[in-house]
């Protein structure tokens, strides 16, 4: 890992374009602004990984019979309460 | 006199009608780019999001207000410009449900496939307000032998 020091409203170069810049600096909290090119996806790490995780234990093979969704999902319009509706 | 030989096949070899296009792929499956949206009557309302080159890779999709009527994500800019969307009704979600066994489903409420209706590109995107839904919200399900 590189590891850089960097003061308020100084940036960071990747790849000759993207733009890291320290925004701000608030007690623990430090706002990084992100210039990259709209090809190049930008994420939090944290919520990347979870989804990234998520996709990968959702992805089959289509051999299991999928569950039966309950009635709920027969309701083409919106409802006032959201729950279970028992059949 | 040259005949043309016209040959009858018994599927015609025309183009998928529902091709989806993922430039940035799914997080996790950048790679793949090429999907097919399918959908089967009998496990209705769940779709099959499949990999156009690779008929047995595929994922569970459901509208996700099936499931959370008042479902409210908020598609950052960034990405409604990346996919050229211009209208609202442009806009069709898809998200992709974890089966964890004949009776529990989940469904990603975070990370929604946000498809223009218009183009057929679609984007993973990583909704603004992604800590008030999980990842693994749960679908109420049918009881089986009931």
């Amino acid at each position: 890992m590189l590891i850089l020091s960097r003061k308020l409203g100084e940036s960071i170069v990747i790849d000759g374009r993207i733009h890291v810049k320290i925004v701000r600096v608030d007690g623990e909290v430090v706002k990084v602004g992100i210039e990259a090119p709209s090809d190049v996806p930008v994420h939090r790490k944290e919520v990347y990984e979870e989804i990234q995780l998520s996709n990968q234990k959702a992805v089959t093979r289509q051999s299991s019979p999928l569950p039966k969704l309950a009635v709920v999902a027969k309701i083409k319009t919106p409802v006032n309460k959201v729950g279970l509706q028992k059949t | 006199m040259k005949c043309v030989e016209t040959i009858e096949v018994e599927t015609p070899v025309a183009p998928p009608p529902n091709r989806v296009r993922l430039p940035m792929g799914l997080l996790g499956f950048e790679q793949i780019k090429d999907y097919v949206l399918l959908a089967n009557p009998s496990e209705d309302p769940f779709a099959w999001l499949q990999v156009e080159t690779n008929a047995s890779l595929a994922f569970v999709v459901i509208d996700p207000f099936l499931v959370m009527p008042d479902y409210q994500p908020d598609i950052p800019e960034a990405d409604a410009e990346f996919l050229g969307l211009q209208q609202p009704d442009e806009v069709r979600l898809f998200n992709i449900v974890t089966v964890h066994g004949p009776n529990r489903a989940t469904v990603n409420l975070k990370g929604p496939i946000v498809i223009n209706r218009r183009t057929h590109v679609g984007k993973q995107v990583i909704v603004a307000n992604a800590s008030e839904y999980s990842v693994q919200h749960p679908i109420c399900v049918a009881e089986t032998g009931a």
